[in-house]
């Protein structure tokens, strides 16, 4: 090819001096809408939970009538979310780290997928690993679209796939007495462990 | 010049703009890194001040990884950092990668042809990690 030098030239330098201004360019898109971080709001409710069955993050089903008697906290989240999960599940490990050992033995967590296509038990426990969490008394709970849409529905929890990953889901952590019934809703994305933990303070003492 | 010639350098041109960045990266960075990174990488994003651990600079870190090492991080999560391998497919982890690498360049004192090393190893399905030598290829690429 006899291509002329000058306009090689002034080609080569205008397609460089474009690719050296792309690379220092900072990106100027909107993040995803959950990532407006906003405190969350304490609702004090009495909503009975009806039972459910569901599998863990070992594979192994779960029943959520065996943990009658004890305080839960539920937090629905799933393992991609780019925002409010890593606040809630992050709020829930403090939750489990400064609760003292003579209540442990009285409140379980549990964390519910939004997102089934991609949470398998498998992604749930690498998660789980990756935040530290103590697996004794918490599990990650994944199932079928078809079982896991109830569950959603009974705590109030709207699920919306806006693709393969990206989820947008109600922010709500909530929490349920000895009896099943939910108590507390926390709903925004960075609860504050410490409201948590006087709530649970405060239906421990009432029982 | 005529404008057969003149096409053919506005295609090449073309061609490798399209490999360097593209709305789909700046996309993908949008929904699923800026919230915790921040729109240049320096960890500044809105939730990265309410999380309890820091959010590293890419200028401190993805600058200082091989590509290898950033794929790894991005497909297999770290810290409270989601792995999205299950979730994202393999052009959309490449993507991924290579908006990261573009915006651990910012400020960097780069030789001239480092700044078309993306022009190689973008989503232009060319292997680029053995054309370059710049990493140890992937398991599955490397040779039986």
């Amino acid at each position: 090819m006899n291509l002329r030098p000058k306009g090689l030239v002034i080609g080569i330098v205008a397609a460089g001096a474009f690719l050296f201004g792309e690379q220092n360019r900072a990106i100027s898109g909107e993040p995803h809408p959950h990532s407006i971080a906003r405190p969350a709001s304490r609702r004090q409710l009495h909503l009975p939970i009806p039972d459910f069955s569901l599998t863990d993050h070992t594979g192994k089903p779960f029943k959520f009538q065996t943990l009658r008697g004890k305080l839960v906290l539920v937090a629905f989240v799933y393992t991609t979310c780019p925002d409010v999960c890593p606040l809630m599940t992050a709020s829930m490990r403090l939750v489990q780290e400064k609760l003292p050992d003579r209540k442990r033995s009285s409140v379980f967590l549990l964390s519910i997928t939004t997102d089934p296509e991609v949470d398998s038990p498998q992604i749930l426990k690498g998660y789980g690993e990756r935040y530290g969490i103590d697996f004794s008394n918490w599990l990650l709970l994944t199932a079928e679209l078809q079982t896991l849409a109830p569950v959603w529905k009974a705590f109030g929890v709207g699920v919306q796939r806006k693709a393969r990953g990206l989820v947008d889901h109600t922010p709500l952590i909530a929490l349920i007495d000895g009896k099943g019934v939910m108590r507390f809703g926390y709903v925004g994305s960075s609860p504050d462990h410490k409201v948590i933990l006087r709530d649970i303070d405060l239906l421990l003492g009432s029982r | 010049m005529s404008i057969f010639r003149l096409l053919i350098l506005s295609a090449f041109i073309f061609i490798a703009i399209g490999c360097v960045r593209s709305e789909r990266m700046e996309n993908l960075y949008a929904q699923r890194c800026l919230g915790c990174h921040g729109p240049s990488g320096s960890g500044d994003g809105p939730v990265a001040a309410l999380l309890p651990v820091h959010v590293p600079n890419f200028l401190e870190t993805v600058r200082n990884k091989s590509v290898t090492q950033i794929r790894k991080i991005i497909m297999d999560g770290k810290g409270i950092m989601p792995a999205y391998e299950p979730a994202l497919s393999k052009p959309e982890v490449q993507d991924m990668v290579l908006f990261t690498r573009i915006l651990s360049q910012r400020g960097r004192n780069v030789e001239w042809w480092e700044r078309f090393d993306p022009l190689v190893w973008a989503h232009c399905n060319v292997p680029w990690e053995v054309v370059l030598g710049y990493d140890e290829p992937p398991e599955e690429n490397k040779p039986r």
